[in-house]
């Protein structure tokens, strides 16, 4: 069974549409990411996942249910914008989230997660003497307590220290092999390259792109050339057919115009310096995300 | 069910385990009855200065008269009859020569006089002031009037201390010109007094008559006043922090985590219940201890027992529609200073009470105390003021109140429910009365 089914789903904020006619399906046990920039519509397509926004037009469906503004206790859903009573403990705010979703008490799931984020120490101490990183440690607790079957969170990872960031990595892939399934957004493209499945990228309310990575890349052509070179960077100007140049540092994407031969750019370039690498590449999602967002991007095709 | 009673459990206990909620606790009734501990202090420490009063008399025979009857008074009036202390000021007379070539002059010169603290009023006597008044609705003739001028308040009782020397006064002289032998002046004017009691009722276990009680102040006026404080007191305490913990929660970005796992619906209710649940742990509290109070006095006649439960279903009441409108208002602004903005929205149903107190306390059986008391807003205090006056109220309007209330609030509810649903997730510039309006029909 499908974990979410999206079925034409429209909605609107007074005059913005910040969702249009939008259709995905979210295998149930895989790791989705949601891609997009600010404002494109990630956010409210998760909270009308999680029933707390009701779409104008369409449906949504999780596990072959309509929701229609009812909570289950199936659905883990972390925020971007997430708090926790200050002036509770750890303990109590966590009991108090986890009871409310899964109807019975939670404390032996509570202690456990505790234990495994490292915060055993501080579950009889209020939320308001936490560190940030501790805090959204906590909060991420308070979304897998008990355990989802789908877990929805935005921007898990925004702001987070590395070790904090590996912790809830770790977590979340913990419960992905335990059978849920996880949808994420985030604005970190090499994170979705390496931890999704499946990757959808909506932009300005449309779907723009869905599919594993593969069949993304797939989509455009081997147009990119990874080269890296002993010489400055004005030996890659005017090279025959290249129609921009991205500069990593290290090394520097080229991307070359539709039917141009790769054997000609090697031909110049060898002629003008000294090239360390050289390989034909397909797109980066970093790529093909500007190419679709990016201020110089042409007319969006809808996916 | 077990969302909203979790929710309700959760703000119930975060708000009556903070210090503001039991410093509220003891500081409201401190501040509520600090009032009326003045008003006994202003009563146990009277002014007792001794008070010059000028007499202008242009009939030239009421003067003296009128300084006799004013000298008898202040001095039986004096001291306490039963205590023997002085419990009013003594009252002393002078007589002026009027002036007959600038009595504009005079007046001015006898108020500067009064400003300086060297007289406490001055009189004036008309030169045709013996005559008889006028049939009512007629002017009285200037020539014939009687006048007081004095720096006190017009509610200051002294202002009235001296129309029963005046009366008095000049009703002797009136009686002297008809022949009335002097000697039976104070039989004839001697006043009746009239006593004031309750009504008779018979006694439904023993089915004998009972004597009617004398009308006291505290039964015609201070149970009822204390009761309907107190119900506003304890609303205004259990609802007013709804307000502020609604965009606290909003502003903490709590919100949304909460919506996660709770519908708003839940998320409000919970929040309705836990206010109610307060509301009532500090009316336990104050019904209690002023039980016990009043029984320690010696006074337990006074607690409005049968009222009671009317108190209960009106506290509820109004608590659930006050809390209900507090947390759609805090649900469309953003921080709890915005919020304030709205507060005085929100205490409209109990300081519009508070403000037709009195006209409703002096006509209790009035058009406008009927109309004002069902008025859902407005019923469960102005209603439980009703009930608690002697007399009560028709047995039906209270139930028609109650119906009210009923149909009432569930609608409060609804459109609050509606407009936090749409309010709470919003961000930015606050909306418009329209826009409140608009979320409330569309949801």
């Amino acid at each position: 069974m499908d974990a979410v089914e999206i079925a034409h789903v429209t909605k609107t904020f007074d005059a913005v549409t910040a969702v249009d006619d939008l259709s995905l399906i979210v295998p149930e046990g895989s790791v989705y990411g949601f891609i997009g920039p600010n404002g494109s519509g990630k956010t409210t397509t998760m909270r009308m996942i999680a029933s707390i926004l009701y779409p104008d037009r369409g449906s949504v469906r999780v596990f072959g249910r309509q929701m229609l503004g009812a909570r289950s206790e199936q659905i883990g859903y972390l925020p971007e914008e997430r708090g926790l009573y200050r002036k509770m403990t750890v303990r109590s705010v966590l009991e108090f989230y986890g009871e409310l979703r899964g109807g019975r008490k939670v404390t032996a799931e509570v202690d456990a997660w505790l234990e495994r984020l490292g915060l055993a120490d501080w579950a009889g101490r209020k939320v308001e003497t936490l560190s940030k990183g501790m805090s959204q440690r906590v909060q991420f607790i308070a979304a897998v307590i008990p355990a989802p079957r789908l877990l929805i969170l935005d921007e898990p990872f925004s702001g987070l220290d590395p070790v904090s960031a590996d912790a809830i990595r770790g977590a979340v892939l913990d419960l992905r092999r335990r059978g849920a399934t996880v949808i994420l957004s985030t604005h970190d493209m090499n994170l979705a390259e390496s931890f999704c499945d499946r990757i959808f990228m909506i932009f300005r309310g449309k779907k723009v792109l869905d599919g594993t990575l593969a069949s993304i890349q797939d989509q455009f052509a081997n147009d990119t050339i990874r080269v890296s070179t002993a010489a400055p960077l004005p030996v890659l100007a005017e090279l025959p057919g290249v129609e921009k140049i991205n500069d990593l540092g290290q090394v520097q994407e080229l991307r070359m115009a539709r039917g141009c031969d790769p054997q000609e750019v090697l031909a110049v370039l060898v002629a003008r310096s000294r090239p360390t690498a050289f390989s034909i590449v397909k797109p980066s999602l970093h790529d093909i995300f500007v190419r679709i967002a990016g201020p110089t991007a042409g007319e969006v095709k809808v996916a | 069910m077990r969302r909203i009673l979790l929710v309700a459990k959760r703000d119930y206990l975060a708000t009556v385990r903070t210090k503001a909620f039991l410093i509220g606790l003891v500081v409201a009734p401190l501040l509520f009855g600090s009032g009326l501990l003045a008003i006994a202090l202003m009563k146990a420490k009277p002014d007792l200065e001794d008070r010059h009063v000028a007499i202008v008399d242009r009939t030239g025979v009421a003067g003296s008269a009128i300084i006799e009857a004013g000298a008898a008074k202040s001095a039986k009036d004096l001291f306490d009859k039963t205590s023997g202390k002085q419990t009013r000021p003594r009252y002393l007379f002078e007589a002026v020569p009027p002036d007959n070539h600038d009595p504009e002059g005079q007046r001015l010169a006898l108020s500067d006089r009064v400003r300086h603290h060297e007289l406490y009023a001055f009189l004036e006597l008309g030169p045709g002031a013996l005559e008889p008044a006028p049939p009512s609705g007629s002017k009285i003739p200037p020539a014939n009037r009687v006048t007081v001028y004095s720096n006190a308040s017009a509610l200051d009782d002294a202002q009235t201390w001296f129309d029963g020397p005046i009366n008095s006064g000049i009703q002797r002289l009136r009686l002297a010109r008809l022949g009335v032998d002097p000697s039976h002046f104070d039989e004839l004017l001697s006043s009746i007094s009239v006593e004031r009691l309750n009504l008779v009722a018979r006694d439904e276990k023993t089915g004998q008559i009972q004597k009617a009680h004398k009308k006291s102040e505290a039964e015609s006026f201070i149970a009822p006043f204390t009761l309907m404080m107190l119900l506003g007191m304890i609303v205004l305490v259990g609802s007013s922090p709804m307000l502020a913990a609604v965009t606290n929660d909003k502003q903490e970005r709590i919100v949304e985590m909460l919506l996660g796992l709770a519908t708003p619906f839940e998320l409000m209710t919970g929040k309705v219940l836990a206010a109610v649940g307060v509301s009532l742990t500090s009316s336990a509290f104050y019904v209690i201890g002023g039980t016990l109070a009043l029984t320690g006095m010696g006074m337990a006649d006074l607690v409005p027992l049968a009222l009671l439960p009317w108190f209960y279903v009106y506290l509820v009441a109004d608590v659930i529609m006050l809390c209900a409108l507090a947390s759609a208002l805090g649900a469309a602004c953003n921080t709890p200073q915005e919020a304030q903005q709205l507060a005085i929205v929100l205490v409209a149903p109990v300081v519009i009470p508070y403000m037709v107190m009195m006209n409703v306390i002096q006509h209790p059986a009035g058009i406008l105390a009927t109309v004002v008391s069902l008025f859902p807003p407005f019923a469960p205090m102005l209603m439980l003021l009703r009930q608690a006056l002697p007399g009560g109220v028709p047995a039906w309007q209270p139930w028609v109140a109650l119906a009210g209330i009923l149909a009432w609030t569930p609608l409060v509810v609804w459109v609050a429910a509606r407009i936090y649903r749409v309010g709470i997730l919003m961000q930015g510039k606050p909306p418009k009365i329209a826009e409140l309006v608009r979320w409330a029909i569309r949801g």
